[in-house]
Parts: C-alpha cells; sequence; structure tokens
C-alpha cells in the first residue's frame, strides 16, 4: 500500500500520566510521553491563552511560569514538568480584579492585536516578583526573548514600569465589575 | 469636583428645583464635566485649532475623543480571553494540514491520494480538481486556486489538502499522497522576468504581454519631462536594490470551517478583510454569499499579511464540505513564510534634479518589482510605487516606469505603507543628496518645496489638509537639528526623511454596484440606555472598535462604557471593505458619525417634546440634553431616549460612507486617489560603527500629521510601531533566497525581527492639520509612519561617515564591505581615518529659506480664509495656479503610454513596455 521504504511518522510513544497544578488548579492528564508543554496546555488543559507563534523558542509568544520561572511551554517536554506549579496568563487575574501588569498593559497600550502579550505579561509578572523596582534596563533585558510587531515595545517597558509602581503603592487594582457608568436618571438629593 | 474646574453653562437659578448638573445623567450627579481642553474654541472650549474651523466641531461634546483611551478590547488581551484563529475549537473538529510544492516551477502529471486516503483517521482529502473556480484579491487579476490545478508556481505552492481526525495522522497522510511532477525552468530573477519565456508561470489569454512573465507595467508622464536634465544644476541618480520583507506579525495563519446543518458555511478566521474572503468563497465553492458567514477572529497582527483571500481558506472550505465536519487548519511559521504577502524585492532607479533655485525640478523614476508567483494587490503595488512620491513637493516633471514580473517565489502583496516605502526611501535620500550638491540644509530644502493645503499633486490628486510643514518644524526643534547636523563626530550622524501616505483607498477594490458605500455602520439603541454598534470593519489590534466606539460616544455624549461594538460576523455587521489602506479610522468612524447623528437627531426631537424647548438651543453633555442657555432645562439621556422609543422600540440607524468624486481621467488615475493623506517627517539619529560596520540607531523624532488623534494613545503606538517595523527593514529584515529561489531564513530565527535592544528611544509627536472631510477632523496612522525611517535612517548613516547607501537591510557585513570600498575611495587605510561630512551653506539657502518662510504665510493665509482659490502643483515654476497646467501650456505633459523614442533606450522596468499584449500582435 505504501510506498517502499516509507517509514510511519506517526507517534509511536506511550500514552502516559501527567500532572501538574496548571493556575492554583490540579490538573491530570494522559499524554503522549514525548508531548510538548504547550500542545498539552493547549489542547489539553484548554488554556489557550498560551499562544503559539514561531515553534522554536523565538518569540516568546508561549512562555509560561514554571514554579514561578518563566520558561517556553513550545521548548519543554511536558514531563519535564510533572508535578509543578504552571502559571499562564488566565492565572495572573485575582476573580474579577486584574494584575497590577495587565491592568497597565491595557491602559498603557503594551497591548495591540495581543497575541504576544500573554507571553510578555509572564515575563514581567516573574521579573516584578523577584524585582518589584526594575530599572528600563533590567525590563529590558527580562523582555529581550519575547518578540512584538506591533507595539515597539516603549510602550510595553511603560506599562511594566507603570505596575511596578502601582506594586510599590499597594493600591492594587479596581474590580472590573464595579466601575461602569450608570445611565440611570436616579433620585438626586437635595442640596441643603 | 467644583473646586477644579468652573462649570461650564451650570448656573442655578433661584427659585428653581434642583436640576441635575449639565455633567450629570446618572445616579452620580457629579459624573463628569466638560472637559474644554478637548472642546474647539470656535465651540466654546480651549481646544486651539491653529487652522480653520471642522465640519464636525459642533458634535463634539467632550466625552471621548482626543483622549488617551485603552483599547476596547485590551482585557481580553491581558486576560487570555481573546480567541485568535487558531483558539476557535469547535467540537468534533478535525485537524487539516496541507501538502505543499517542493518544487520552484512544476506540472502537476497526476496525484495519486489512495494510499492516504485508507490511512486510519483520515476523513477527507481535497485536491485541485475540488476547486477549479480562480480567485484574488483584486478582480482584474483573479490567478489563484484553492489548491494547484496543473502547474505549481513556487516552493510552498498548496497542492493537497487532509483533514483527518488529529494532527499527526494528518500529516502521516501527506506522506502518502505520492505527486508525480514534470519540473519546469523556475526563475527566480525580477531582471528575467521582463524576457521572454517558454513556460510563463501565468498565461492571461489576450491580455498577456508578450511571452513575458510581466504581470503589469505603468508607464505615465506629468509636467516638464523632456528637459528635466538640462533645466538642472544638481542631479541625483541611484540604483536601489531592496529585499523582500515580511510582515512578520506574531499570530500565524489559522482557520477553522463549519458548515452547521442548515447548509451554511461559517468560516472563523483572523483576516483583515472579512468582505473580499467572503466573495472569494462564494466564488470557488460555487454559492451565493448569503450561504456564507465569515467570522473574523481576534486578528494576531496584520499589517497587509492577512488582506488577501487565502487558498487556506478554501480548503478548510472544502475539507469540512466533504467530512461533514468542522476543519481547522493552523500554520506554523514556515508556512507563513510560503505564503509570504510580504513587501516587494525592488529594484528602484530613482532620478532627481534640482535646478538653479532649489526647485524639485525633474523626479524620474524606474521600479521593478518582483511579484513572486501570483497577482495579490501586485496590480495597485505596481501604480504606488510611483503615484505616492508626487507629493509632498511641488515637482516640475514627473517620469514614472514601473513593472511588476511574477517569478517563482512566495507571492508578495501589502504590507504597511504599500507600495510607497521603497521608493520613497529612495525620493527622500536623493533630496539629501541634492540638498548636499547645492550646498543648503535638507530641511530647508524641503520646507521651500512643499504644496500647501486645498491643492492638487502633478498627478491630480488632491490634498485638503497637510501638516508636513509643522512635521518638519517640529522635528527640527525637538532633534537640536541645527546645532547636530553636519557637526557631529564620524560615526555619530543625524538624518531627516518625510512621508505621505494614502487615508484610505479612493476606489474601493469591488466597484459594483458603483455607489456602494466604501462602510456602513449600523446602530441600535434599546431602552437599557447602551449602544450596539454593528460594524464590518476589521479590528486588528490598530484599535478600529475603539474608535468607532470613541466617535459614537463623542456625538452622543456617553461613557465609552456604555458602547458595545459587534464587528465580528457577516451575518451582522454592514459590509466594510476592510482593513487596509489605511481607511478604516476616516471612513468607519464618518460612518459611524452620520449614524449617530440620526440618533442625536431624534434624542434632541424628544427632548423638545419633553420640556417644550427651543430644537436649535438643544446640547447633549453627559448623558443629559440640556437647553445650552438655560441647562436648567433638560432631561436626562435616558428619559429622551423612552420618549424617541414611545410605540415603536429600539431606536436604529445607519450611516454610510463614501468617498467624493477626485481624480483626473488618465488611465491609472484612480490609483493613489485618497479622500486625505497623511504626512510625517522623522530625524533619526545614529551610530556607525566604522570597524565593524555596525550600526546603531539612538533615537528618532517622529512627527506625524493625523489629521486629529481620536486616540493619541493609539496613534503613537502607531508611530512607534512603524518604527519598529521600518527599522526592521533598514536593519536587519530581509527575505534571503538561495542561487535556486530557496527561502533560506523561513524562520524567525534567521528572519531578524528587532528585539527590545535594537529599539532606538522614539519621540512621538502628534500634529494635527484638521482635514476638513475627516471624522473630526482625523486622518490615517496606521502606515503613514512607517515610511520616513527608512531614509531617515539612511541619510543619518550618511552624515555619520559619508556613505550612500543604496542597499537594504545595512546589515553588519554588508556595511562593512561599504566601508572598506569608501575607506578604498578616499584612499584611507583605517576606516577610523575616514572623514565626516561637513557642510558650508551656499547662497542658495538664503533664498531657499526665504521662500520656505513666504510659503508657510501662504499656507497659513489658505488654511483661514473662506474662499481659497484652486493651487495646482506647477505654480512654483511659473505656472498659472488656479489653472491646471495641461491647460495653460503644450509642454506639460499627460502621457500614460511610452513613446517610440523612449523604447529605443528603455530604463530596466520601462523595458516591460518593449512586448506587445497578445491582443495587439498581428500572429495572435
Amino acid at each position: 500500500m505504501t510506498k517502499p521504504g516509507h517509514i510511519p511518522m506517526l507517534p509511536q510513544a506511550d500514552k502516559i500520566g501527567w500532572s501538574a497544578s496548571v493556575n492554583g488548579k490540579s490538573v491530570s492528564k494522559s499524554v503522549e510521553s514525548n508531548a510538548i508543554l504547550l500542545d498539552v496546555l493547549r489542547d489539553y488543559v484548554g488554556t489557550l491563552g498560551v499562544k503559539r507563534g514561531c515553534d522554536m523558542g523565538t518569540c516568546g509568544c508561549c512562555a509560561v511560569l514554571i514554579n514561578g520561572e518563566p520558561r517556553l511551554s513550545c521548548l519543554t517536554l511536558a514531563q519535564e514538568v510533572n508535578d509543578t506549579d504552571i502559571t499562564t496568563v488566565e492565572g495572573l487575574a485575582d476573580g474579577t480584579h486584574l494584575a497590577p501588569i495587565q491592568e497597565t498593559f491595557a491602559i498603557y497600550g503594551g497591548s495591540q492585536c495581543g497575541f504576544c502579550t500573554p507571553g510578555f505579561l509572564v515575563v514581567a509578572e516573574a521579573l516584578l516578583r523577584s524585582n518589584q523596582n526594575p530599572t528600563k534596563d533590567e525590563i529590558k533585558t527580562a523582555i529581550e526573548g519575547n518578540l512584538c510587531r506591533c507595539t515597539g515595545y516603549q510602550p510595553i517597558v511603560d506599562s511594566i514600569l507603570a505596575a511596578s509602581e502601582i506594586l510599590s503603592s499597594n493600591e492594587g487594582t479596581i474590580d472590573s465589575t464595579q466601575h461602569q457608568s450608570d445611565p440611570h436618571p436616579g433620585f438626586i438629593e437635595e442640596d441643603n | 469636583m467644583s473646586d477644579e474646574k468652573e462649570m461650564v453653562g451650570y448656573r442655578q437659578q433661584p427659585g428653581k428645583l434642583p436640576f441635575a448638573r449639565p455633567g450629570s445623567g446618572g445616579k452620580n450627579q457629579f459624573s463628569q464635566l466638560r472637559d474644554d481642553e478637548l472642546i474647539p474654541e470656535s465651540q466654546g472650549g480651549k481646544k486651539k485649532q491653529p487652522w480653520g474651523d471642522h465640519r464636525h466641531d459642533e458634535l463634539v461634546t467632550s466625552s471621548a475623543i482626543g483622549k488617551r483611551t485603552p483599547l476596547y478590547d485590551a482585557k481580553w488581551k491581558v486576560t487570555g480571553q481573546a480567541k485568535y484563529g487558531d483558539d476557535i475549537r469547535l467540537s468534533n473538529e478535525l485537524i487539516g494540514k496541507i501538502l505543499r510544492s517542493p518544487h520552484h516551477f512544476a506540472r502537476i502529471k497526476s496525484i495519486d491520494t489512495s494510499a492516504a486516503e485508507s490511512l486510519e483517521g483520515v476523513v477527507a482529502i481535497a485536491t485541485g480538481a475540488d476547486a477549479t473556480a480562480k480567485f484574488g484579491v483584486l478582480p482584474v487579476t483573479k490567478d489563484e486556486h484553492a489548491l494547484a490545478v496543473n502547474l505549481v508556481r513556487h516552493m510552498g505552492d498548496l497542492v493537497a489538502c487532509v483533514a483527518a481526525e488529529d494532527e499527526a495522522t494528518a500529516l502521516e497522510a501527506l506522506k502518502l499522497i505520492e505527486v508525480d511532477y514534470e519540473i519546469l525552468d523556475s526563475n527566480n530573477d525580477m531582471a528575467k522576468g521582463l524576457e521572454d519565456s517558454e513556460n510563463p508561470i501565468h498565461d492571461r489569454g489576450k491580455y498577456h504581454i508578450g511571452e513575458s512573465n510581466i504581470q503589469k507595467r505603468v508607464f505615465q508622464e506629468f509636467g516638464e519631462v523632456t528637459n528635466m536634465e538640462q533645466k538642472a544644476v544638481a542631479s541625483h541618480k541611484a540604483n536601489w536594490h531592496f529585499q523582500g520583507v515580511n510582515h512578520g506579525f506574531t499570530e500565524p495563519h489559522a482557520v477553522a470551517a463549519h458548515w452547521d446543518p442548515r447548509g451554511r458555511l461559517t468560516i472563523y478566521t483572523p483576516q483583515q478583510v472579512p468582505h473580499y474572503l467572503h466573495r472569494s468563497l462564494a466564488d470557488v465553492l460555487e454559492i451565493p454569499m448569503h450561504q456564507i458567514n465569515v467570522y473574523r477572529t481576534f486578528v494576531g497582527g496584520g499589517f497587509g499579511g492577512k488582506s488577501d483571500p487565502f487558498p487556506h481558506e478554501m480548503c478548510a472550505a472544502i475539507l469540512a464540505r466533504k467530512s461533514g465536519r468542522p476543519v481547522r487548519i493552523t500554520f506554523d511559521r514556515e508556512e507563513v513564510f510560503w505564503i509570504n504577502r510580504g513587501r516587494h524585492p525592488s529594484k528602484i532607479e530613482m532620478n532627481l534634479h534640482a535646478d538653479s533655485q532649489g526647485r524639485l525640478c525633474g523626479v524620474a523614476t524606474d521600479a521593478l518589482i518582483d511579484g513572486g508567483s501570483f497577482a495579490s494587490f501586485g496590480h495597485v503595488t505596481t501604480y504606488y510605487n510611483g503615484v505616492l512620491h508626487t507629493a509632498p513637493y511641488e515637482i516640475g516633471g514627473f517620469h514614472y516606469t514601473g513593472a511588476r514580473v511574477w517569478t517563482n517565489k512566495p507571492a508578495s502583496g501589502a504590507m504597511r505603507g504599500h507600495g510607497a516605502v521603497n521608493s520613497r526611501c529612495a525620493v527622500e535620500v536623493g533630496l539629501d543628496d541634492l540638498s548636499e550638491q547645492l550646498a543648503v540644509d535638507p530641511m530647508t530644502f524641503r520646507l521651500a518645496n512643499l504644496l500647501p493645503p486645498l491643492s492638487a499633486t502633478i498627478t491630480g490628486f488632491r490634498i485638503t489638509s497637510t501638516g508636513m510643514r509643522e512635521c518638519l518644524e517640529k522635528v527640527r526643534a525637538a532633534s537640536g537639528w541645527d546645532e547636530k547636523f553636519r557637526k557631529l563626530p564620524l560615526g555619530h550622524g543625524i538624518g531627516v526623511g518625510c512621508g505621505f501616505f494614502i487615508s484610505g483607498s479612493g476606489l474601493p477594490i469591488h466597484w459594483d454596484p458603483n455607489k456602494f458605500p466604501h462602510a456602513t455602520v449600523h446602530l441600535k439603541i434599546d431602552m437599557d440606555g447602551g449602544v450596539t454598534v454593528h460594524t464590518g470593519a476589521a479590528e486588528i489590534g490598530q484599535g478600529s472598535d475603539t474608535v468607532v466606539a470613541q466617535s459614537v460616544a463623542e456625538v452622543l455624549g456617553l461613557p465609552l462604557d456604555m458602547i458595545r461594538i459587534r464587528s465580528r460576523e457577516s451575518d451582522t455587521s454592514p459590509v466594510d471593505l476592510g482593513s487596509y489602506s489605511s481607511r478604516v479610522t476616516f471612513m468607519n468612524a464618518n460612518a459611524a458619525i452620520s449614524a449617530a447623528m440620526e440618533i442625536r437627531e431624534e434624542l434632541i426631537e424628544a427632548t423638545t417634546e419633553i420640556t417644550g424647548a427651543d430644537k436649535e438651543k438643544l446640547v447633549i453633555g453627559d448623558r443629559r440634553i440640556y437647553d445650552k442657555t438655560d441647562p436648567a432645562v433638560g432631561v436626562s439621556y435616558l428619559e429622551a431616549l423612552h420618549k424617541a422609543q414611545e410605540e415603536r422600540g429600539a431606536l436604529v440607524a445607519s450611516g454610510a460612507y463614501r468617498t467624493p468624486p477626485m481624480g483626473r481621467a488618465h488611465k491609472g488615475a484612480a490609483a493613489g486617489l485618497a479622500p486625505a493623506y497623511s504626512f510625517s517627517a522623522y530625524v533619526a539619529e545614529v551610530k556607525v560603527d566604522v570597524e565593524t560596520g555596525e550600526t546603531k540607531v539612538l533615537n528618532v523624532w517622529a512627527a506625524h500629521d493625523c489629521g486629529k488623534a481620536l486616540n493619541p494613545l493609539s496613534v503613537e503606538g502607531q508611530i512607534i510601531g512603524s518604527c519598529h517595523m521600518g527599522l526592521g527593514q533598514v536593519l536587519s529584515e530581509e527575505m534571503v533566497y538561495g542561487r535556486t529561489g530557496n527561502l533560506m531564513n523561513a524562520n524567525l530565527l534567521e528572519y531578524k525581527i528587532p528585539t527590545v535592544h535594537e529599539m532606538p528611544n522614539v519621540f512621538p509627536i502628534i500634529v494635527e492639520s484638521n482635514d476638513p472631510e475627516g471624522p473630526f477632523g482625523a486622518k490615517e496612522a496606521g502606515e503613514g509612519p512607517l515610511l520616513p525611517i527608512l531614509p531617515s535612517v539612511c541619510n543619518a548613516v550618511y552624515d555619520a561617515i559619508g556613505l550612500r547607501v543604496n542597499e537594504l537591510p545595512i546589515t553588519q557585513d554588508r556595511m562593512h564591505q561599504n566601508i572598506e570600498k569608501l575607506c578604498k575611495e578616499q584612499g584611507v587605510s583605517d576606516p577610523l581615518e575616514l572623514t565626516s561630512p561637513s557642510i558650508e551653506y551656499s547662497q542658495l539657502q538664503e533664498i531657499l529659506a526665504k521662500r520656505a518662510e513666504e510659503h508657510e504665510k501662504r499656507d497659513k493665509e489658505r488654511r483661514n480664509s473662506e474662499n481659497v482659490e484652486p493651487y495646482h502643483n506647477g505654480a512654483l515654476f511659473g505656472y498659472e495656479a488656479t489653472i491646471p497646467p495641461e491647460e495653460q501650456s503644450n509642454e506639460w505633459e499627460v502621457s500614460v503610454t511610452p513613446s517610440q523614442e523612449y523604447l529605443e533606450n528603455p530604463r530596466l522596468a520601462g523595458s516591460a513596455w518593449k512586448h506587445v499584449e497578445r491582443r495587439h500582435r498581428s500572429d495572435a
């Protein structure tokens, strides 16, 4: 049926158990022993916020935090990170309160098309966790592995600086459900 | 609250009931005050408008426009909830994969899919035979198939596709498909494409040009072209070679297709131009357009690279139809490079001539562009390489020959700054050289040759507003130009470059039916008070959703969070022609404003009914409609809305935009026509290491005239982002083709997009020229800002080391070779001994400075006077400004075909005219 000399490329790997805590929720899946973390997160766990941009570690879109350290999930075997704490972009917000870094990326234009944003966010989050007041150069070094084609990086650096200010001020971010303006003609108290 | 600002129009009258302040409509009575800083002086605010009133001024309510507004959809993006192409996961989906040609050019003799079909898990296979109808983004050049029919035209061309239960099975199935090819002689050299070939890559039937691979050729002459060289005292000539570049968006193409049980197709795809895909799908699938719903997902960057209807989108639809199940196809990065549509590799010969009075008496351009294997937008690109450098300067004579050829490479297409970038770079570098020869300051040289506002270019484009002069003056001041130019030490330099770009293509690609609008917006307001905006404008990250929301909010005096945008599906969105040619803000926001004005009218009428107030005196503030002479009289927005909804329910309105009649009648006159044009000027400061050839850009002062910055945050983002993309083309990005035409660097490791470390400090400067027809005065800001970065860097390199580059990108090895050559020319052995250019201004400098000053006065007068006389390009050369020069003199050429005399000695691209179209040949 097949041509002579044809070597089937179907993966022969066994399915084995894989478990981790993804964004605080423990998951266990049965995956191929040679599965790439990026595929497992997108296709099995369903954290589609982790993006596939280049498949070879050059764009940084697939970055996630493994035990708090930024890693490129497209270059990581799922088995390498068995039983670890994984944080993706979906795990940064605290309920309806965005993480400061998410809030500032939105406000300062750190995100335009948004495809590279998840990668930048987790890398920046890792930086801010270890260094609450980074300098511009430290920020640049932290995000040197991430490509952004829209912003020219400047607004991203600004966003990270702004997030560090929120963190140092301990103010936190607003509840996204609580700041909508109200169009109703409500009762106006008389001014005594 | 009231301690911050005096409230405008608010006065509590004794004896009257307390009333909500004008700036309030809700429970929070102090919700928002009028922001005088955003309201033009003509409307009683404090916003200074240096020139004239604008027709939308009276609609300004200070609720939304002009404020730094985060993108409407930013929070989806920062939380990972934004669904891009590959994030659309439909239940029971199949994975599609594409078999691609391993040859540059070959005839398909047979395809055997039987082995693949019998592989377990394979559900459907399609080949060229499944869809033979041609498609293409331009109706005049439909030359693509979903899958190759008969010929494969470049390595990576689509041959067959498979839908299987999982990716591994689909990939395995591809290997089992046996294709028998007859390999043909391929060509990857654009110059060879001009010659006759035994097997032209396409056959255009009676329109085919000779037996060549010329897809499109253009010849244009305007003005005094015959003796431009004789009149000149300074002439510049350069032969440029620009490598092809790719958009490099971060999201690879991905598509999901699904035929629902009623037999309708929904296609989920990150498209910039969903409407043209809609049309092409109908062509290829041979079904009516109403049977298709095009769903635009979030788009992970486009820049022109997602604006063609793509064969893989057809493939997904075909496979989904065959299998009866949803099919998802996702590209890897290599496939993104195979489909390409990036900027054309180009060979451009640029000739510029200046006369004794420092006027630009001649521009002669010859551009040969490498289209790769398909037409794509190429028809337009061929024109744009010429016509888009006929401004912002007044020109004595313009000659352009352009040709686009097919080669066996991935197709070139539209990319940010479509067709204008390369030739603009050549022009601006040429101007730098001319000023060097004339011994004048290149800034002054430019300032003394600008077209005024409300004028016509040599090709007949109408320039409504221009902030070119202000752009130049602002970057001159901000960069400290006068202290730095030709005064910096060796290896350190500064350079200037300008840009000019269309703000929306005047002629839609599909111009049937003739009076179809370019953009349409529907509004719907139900009793909850929120406004639903239905628009087909494709949000691709540039902020089009935000701008349309801002425009509606501004006219209706509502806060932004009461506006919601529905722009994804062709089922619910009115037709919009898409995100290309920098048209969205101009056209879509204009359509939105006219729809919102209808609603505004209804609300004001309802208020009159309730209060009995004079309609003429009613104004809209923040969620309140009130009498501007007596703010106590008024109702809240909701009261007025509910009154207007009595007996009819939701308010709906529709607004549309269509460009006014413009332009001349010659062949090709429509190319480059736009309702408005943007202008920009950049100054770049670079350091060149003369020993290693490394070029580092330190600072860029970037001034862009966007008419009015509706969202300054987005405008600045576009300016900085454009610098990034342009810098890539100047410094490091190129698609490298090997000797036989193999693409050598189809990945992001070897295709070098600048990282954060390569980025200079960019200082964005927004210039607002308040376009008379733009929405609130706005023009484009998405593509124009890219143009000046290339020439300003090239000119800065000259200022640094005295080297004129004519090949991009200026990678380290290229620069090193250039510097070695320069050392030989100057007779020095150590590059550190090279002389840094210096300048001593000639007498002409003063003449030009004086002329620039006079022109500045002229421009100011034209802007502020009520009745402006016409100004045609040519007035600077002694023609009557009010009459088109061609009506005044026989010497003023308007010609679109070459003379016999020209054909005896044509330039490179001009030689395309040596062939005779098949229909005009006696033997055909």
